[in-house]
Order: C-alpha cells, then sequence, then structure tokens
C-alpha cells in the first residue's frame, strides 16, 4: 500500500524531497498536456504547458540544489508513491483543441490546487523549519497564480461563446 | 517514515504517447495501474497485459509490461490461456463495458467460476466511444445516442451485481475522482489470489453525459471504508451494489476473507499427482502397442 505523508513527523530533509517530487509530478504531466495537445493539433495550448512543465522543472531543480547543499546525498525517505495531483493539473482539465485561454485556466486551478494543498498541511506541522518552507511554498504559489493571471490578461477579450461549441469530434483512432 | 519501493511508476510507463482523448478517464487509470504495479513491486517482465478492442484496450500498449490488444471481448479467455500456460505471470485482463458486458460477456461467468488468479479492470464509460457513441450494456436507460435518438429502451447490465452474483472473490470499484484511492484499490486486487474484478467509473469527455463527468461522479460518490461496510459481507456488498448508476461507490465491495484455490493451483496439483503413476516417456508407446 502507498505510504501516506505524515505531517507531523516530516523533518526538513523530507520536506525539500517531497517538494521536489510535487514539482516533478508536476512537470510531467504537464509534458503529457502538451503531448495531449501536440496529438490534437493544438500547438498554442502545447506551448502553453510546455512553458509551465519548463517552469516547473527550474522551481523543482531550486529545491534540489537547496537539498543537496542541506543533507547531500543522504538517501530520501519519500517517494513519488506518497504524492497524489498536488501540483500536477488533473487529468480531466485537458480537452480536445483547447484554447490559450483553456489552458492558462487549467493551470491557475493547479496552483490554486498546490496552495490548498500547503494551507492544509501547515496546521499539522511540528518542525518549525518545515513550516517554514511549507509557508515559503504556499507563498510562491500565490506568486505563481499571480504570474498566470498576468498572462491571461494579455489575451484579447473573451466572446463570451464557449469554446467546445465549436470543436469538432475528433476523428477515428 | 520508511520508503523502499524497488520499482516506480514510471518503470511500467512505456514510450508510446496515449491517443485517447484529452480530458478521458482513462489516462487516471493507467497511472493507477503504474502506480499499483510499482507498489506490488513485480518487474514488467513478470507482468502481461491483456485487453480486448476500444478505447480502454489500448492501455497494454502503454506500459512495459508483455501486452496483447486481442479481438472485441475475447481478453478474458486469452488471459486465462497466458496464466495456465504461465502461471509465474501476474496477468492483468481490460477492456471497456461494452467488451467486457456485451461481446465478452459469457466469459466473465467462467473465469469466476474457475478462480483464476488474474486482475480483470473494466474501464465502464456507458458508451461506446471508440466507435462515436452508441448505446453500450451500461447505459442508463433513458440514454440518447446516435443509436437512441428517442432515449434507450433497455435496462442496464450492473456490472457490480453481475461479478457478485457469479461469486467472484474480489470485487471493488473505482474512479479518477480519487486517483490514490483508485491505485490503493488496484493494488489490493492484484495482490488477491484469485479472480479479482475491478469496474472503474471512467468518464467519457466525448460521449458521455454532463452528470458522468468528473464533477457529477464526485457528488455522487461514497468511499465504503468511510460508511463502515465490511468487505468480507457478501450480502451487504450485494445490497451495496444495487446503488450502481445512482451513487458511486468506492473501494473494496467483497472480498473473500478465505480465498478458495486458484484454478491454476489446482491444475498444477492435478498434474502432480498424475505425474506420479504416469510412465517414463520413453514408454508412453508403450500404450499404443498390441503385445
Amino acid at each position: 500500500m502507498a505510504a501516506r505523508i505524515d505531517f507531523a513527523s516530516l523533518s526538513l530533509m523530507d520536506a525539500l524531497d517531497l517538494a521536489v517530487l510535487i514539482e516533478d509530478e508536476a512537470k510531467e504531466r504537464y509534458e503529457e498536456f502538451a503531448a495531449q495537445m501536440d496529438q490534437h493539433r493544438t500547438p498554442e495550448a502545447a506551448r502553453f504547458f510546455r512553458l509551465m512543465a519548463v517552469n516547473e522543472a527550474k522551481h523543482g531543480q531550486e529545491l534540489a540544489d537547496r537539498r543537496s547543499q542541506l543533507f547531500g546525498g543522504v538517501t530520501p525517505t519519500v517517494t513519488r508513491a506518497m504524492v497524489f495531483e498536488v501540483e500536477a493539473p488533473d487529468y480531466d482539465q485537458a480537452r480536445a483543441f483547447m484554447s490559450p485561454r483553456q489552458a492558462m485556466k487549467a493551470a491557475l486551478a493547479s496552483e490554486v490546487k498546490a496552495h490548498a494543498f500547503f494551507v492544509a498541511a501547515l496546521p499539522a506541522l511540528k518542525d518549525a523549519k518545515v513550516r517554514a518552507l511549507f509557508e515559503e511554498l504556499r507563498d510562491e504559489e500565490v506568486q505563481h497564480q499571480a504570474l498566470v493571471k498576468a498572462e491571461l490578461a494579455k489575451l484579447p477579450p473573451d466572446s463570451g461563446l464557449s469554446d467546445d461549441d465549436f470543436v469538432d469530434e475528433p476523428t477515428a483512432q | 517514515m520508511s520508503a523502499t519501493c524497488e520499482f516506480q511508476a514510471k518503470d511500467y510507463k512505456s514510450d508510446l504517447k496515449p491517443i485517447w482523448c484529452p480530458g478521458c478517464g482513462d489516462y487516471s487509470v493507467v497511472q493507477g495501474i503504474y502506480r499499483a504495479l510499482a507498489a506490488v513491486g513485480r518487474p514488467p517482465h513478470e507482468v502481461a497485459f491483456i485487453s480486448g478492442i476500444g478505447c480502454s484496450s489500448r492501455i497494454p500498449g502503454y506500459t512495459t509490461a508483455y501486452g496483447f490488444n486481442t479481438v472485441h471481448g475475447r481478453a478474458l479467455p486469452i488471459a486465462q490461456g497466458i496464466k495456465l500456460a504461465n502461471p509465474d505471470l501476474l496477468v492483468l485482463a481490460a477492456g471497456g463495458d461494452g467488451d467486457g458486458f456485451s461481446i465478452g460477456g459469457g466469459h466473465i461467468a467462467h473465469l469466476i467460476r474457475r478462480n483464476i488468479d488474474i486482475t480483470y479492470i473494466v474501464m465502464d464509460n456507458q458508451i461506446y466511444g471508440l466507435t462515436k457513441g452508441q448505446l453500450s450494456p451500461t447505459s442508463q436507460k433513458g440514454r440518447t445516442t446516435c443509436t437512441s435518438p428517442y432515449g434507450s429502451l433497455e435496462n442496464p447490465v450492473n456490472p457490480l451485481l453481475y461479478v457478485l452474483a457469479y461469486g467472484a472473490g474480489f470485487v471493488a470499484q473505482a474512479s479518477p475522482t480519487d486517483l490514490a484511492g483508485m491505485a490503493a484499490t488496484l493494488e489490493e486486487a492484484i495482490r488477491y489470489p484469485g479472480f479479482a474484478f475491478v469496474n472503474v467509473q471512467s468518464p467519457c469527455v466525448t460521449y458521455g453525459e454532463e452528470a458522468q463527468q468528473i464533477k457529477g461522479l464526485k457528488a455522487i460518490s461514497e468511499n465504503l471504508s468511510a460508511i463502515g461496510h465490511n468487505p468480507a459481507d457478501r450480502l451487504a456488498a450485494m445490497d451495496l451494489a444495487q446503488h450502481y448508476g445512482e451513487k458511486l461507490h468506492l473501494g473494496v465491495f467483497y472480498k473473500n476473507p478465505e480465498p478458495p484455490p486458484t484454478y491454476d493451483a489446482l491444475i498444477r496439483e492435478r498434474q502432480a499427482q498424475l505425474s506420479q503413476g504416469a510412465l517414463p516417456k520413453e514408454r508412453i508407446l508403450d500404450l499404443f502397442i498390441k503385445k
């Protein structure tokens, strides 16, 4: 059975490893979404999801570097089996022929979800350093939301029509 | 916190990119399968994944296990043959509700009564999606599709009651609404020594109705362990299974607390018994020669 995260016993090393794994899962999901968009000839959404994957990878690398500086090569005790769609967009957020706006809204929903995860975990944390890290990660999610919102604001005004109304059914596979 | 794990989910993921519609529930199902296999820890070369025909039957190709995308409705007999030929393999079978309960419906009873040690995962979306949205055996009565423009007049098959009635030793239901729960349920099914059935409510994002999408499923979902269901109680499981289509009960409906021997184990036992009195190979011809 996959182990669940025991927030009360989380050490700083565990917390950093967990944060890296969360970013890693999100990066992989965005790459999957980009591949799905390529498959359905939706290059704008694919480009945006690839950009998100790069951002998640960059953030993950920064956290991995911090972990490495503090704890070197100590074997991690947390695994990917403990991480379930914390910052990764849910699979049902993707749609065939997504517009850039829909893609950005999916990313925004994921950032909101990740923020909620860190907020929900805070009361259970016992270690002050872990708490500080989670607060930092929580605040970063707010910054990420602001970045996505800024990108959304750059898009031309919404027509008010549903994009789904203009979508053909997928071709037979 | 301990976390030694020989295999990771990515070890079971092939390089082939899924071509399901974006948003399809099957993306979560394959992710749940990767995670369950990693937790069970059998190497990919010891796993065989057999499917029929349909969107969901593409799943073996997306894993690094041995795979056989067979013909429509025939995943189970082929999975059975593979298990009997090589009992050491971990055998999974997968398909959709049409594949499993229409053209392949006759096979389920026989695998259950023989208790073949395989895990059968049905991705139930209540529609034939690959062929562009016809009624399937689990489509709700009244459902409008291209083959039922005025609404279906048929009652749907209840997959949970179906397998419980035939005596399946492990019956569960999962959904992409809870990926962690789905991975845990699939893991438990794979570990069960005998025929295990998991019905996964996997929404069809293209032909499914609004109520069958993730939001709609979340609204009717209820975890069986949270309502205090005892999975050893078969009659209670059958009672709960009657709510298929109205409520989405997630988790293990029934798990036989004393699993009977599997057919593959009985075959080996019989072979061992018969081999004791068997003639040596070089004397077998003597049976056919008149003395």
